[in-house]
């Protein structure tokens, strides 16, 4: 009995605790935010062009919605973020959990932009995280503003729409701690196209 | 008995899990919370008093490891490159350091350390650089006589922080480079690489 009282009042405890934590860390848009235009340049690595699907030469630029997916998830981070480091080995296991997702369900993909780094910077954060995933300097902050980052680590998921477009469907300032959650909550956000 | 030490455990795991994954995302909040919001600042305010081609001002300044460092323990051994930084707890610095985190590789390379001065004492050094992982190079307080190291190389504002700087310091003990930035903006880390390849 005294097991179940203590279970109980845990329980009773950590309501409030949870219910908050979930409000900060999710911060999940309400409805559909309209995707700005971004503008990003082909990479010069192969396999990144491949996942992408986008084609030109290293260099060309290319607009988010040229990117081969029905949902994309974009991670916001800076390599003078202590918490995107942290965060960096958890983002590449979230890569591999959408790579290994059903072939015959949506195509999820993933690009990072490295809020205020230079394309040096961004490719020192790649190498020290052997990260797979493609990654694309943002220095003047010029995209993180359009897409009203709100600090880093910071995700924003958009949905492929029927106009071949994509609209905002999640936001997350902070890390996700919890990646398989995260990936469902990614993958049923928004209202399906 | 069995089934209720079960729920017992679920519940102090759950606990655990939540405890946990709060206290991550509230230091994140915390530490951008705690951070000064200084604004927009004279670019530089301070006339340098060293050259290219000088020898470097020595010094010996309390380190946050504890103990002192001088510049002389690193003659004839490595390069040295000095990040002198305005101030602890303001946005710009604590967007600086925690970057060098993680490019030792780079200095490595170079056979070359990384030195980062503050004017602020060693218990604000310590608490500020917490939150930064693994502070691998020395983080050293030129708090008392306050500024006096920034102050030799011509690096002290007049509002009593350093400016935003990086000194490039060869293993014969000269400087090789010198770098005043514009206080509101990081310098960009291909200018360390830049300056770490004209050591060597």
């Amino acid at each position: 009995m005294r097991y179940v009282f203590c279970f109980l009042l845990f329980a009773i405890l950590l309501f409030p605790l949870f219910f908050s934590f979930s409000a900060f860390a999710t911060g999940v848009a309400a409805g559909q935010d309209e995707m700005p235009r971004l503008e990003l340049t082909i990479p010069d690595i192969p396999e990144h062009q491949d996942y992408l699907g986008v084609q030109g030469s290293p260099g060309d630029s290319f607009t988010v919605e040229d990117i081969d997916a029905d949902i994309l998830l974009i991670e916001l981070f800076s390599m003078y973020c202590p918490f995107c480091q942290e965060e960096a080995p958890y983002v590449n296991e979230l890569y591999e959990m959408m790579q290994a997702l059903p072939a015959d369900g949506p195509r999820v993909k993933i690009i990072g932009l490295g809020a205020g780094n230079s394309a040096f910077e961004v490719d020192h954060f790649r190498s020290t995280y052997d990260v797979e995933f493609p990654l694309f300097p943002d220095k003047d902050l010029s995209m993180y503003k359009a897409l009203s980052g709100a600090g880093t680590p910071g995700f924003i998921g958009v949905k492929k729409t029927a106009e071949d477009g994509f609209v905002i469907v999640l936001r997350q300032s902070g890390g996700f701690h919890d990646k398989k959650s995260f990936l469902e909550q990614l993958l049923t956000s928004g209202a399906k196209e | 008995m069995l089934c209720k030490r079960l729920y017992a455990v679920i519940a102090c795991f759950l606990f655990m899990i939540l405890v946990s994954a709060t206290v991550g995302i509230t230091a994140e909040k915390n530490f951008r919370d705690s951070l000064y919001q200084s604004g927009r600042l004279k670019p530089t305010d301070s006339e340098l008093k060293v050259k290219v081609g000088d020898r470097a001002p020595a010094f010996s300044l309390p380190s946050m490891k504890g103990g002192a460092v001088s510049l002389a323990q690193f003659a004839g051994k490595k390069n040295v490159v000095i990040s002198f930084v305005p101030a602890a707890w303001t946005p710009v610095c604590s967007d600086q350091w925690p970057g060098y985190v993680i490019t030792r590789d780079l200095f490595d390379q170079f056979n070359a350390t990384l030195i980062g001065i503050t004017v602020d004492n060693i218990p604000t050094l310590y608490a500020w650089t917490r939150q930064m992982g693994n502070v691998w190079f020395e983080v050293l307080s030129d708090f008392w006589p306050h500024g006096d190291v920034a102050d030799q190389y011509g690096l002290l504002r007049s509002d009593g922080t350093s400016e935003r700087a990086l000194i490039f310091i060869d293993m014969d003990g000269f400087i090789r480079g010198i770098h005043v930035s514009d206080i509101n903006v990081r310098p960009p880390l291909e200018l360390i690489m830049e300056g770490l390849k004209n050591m060597n």
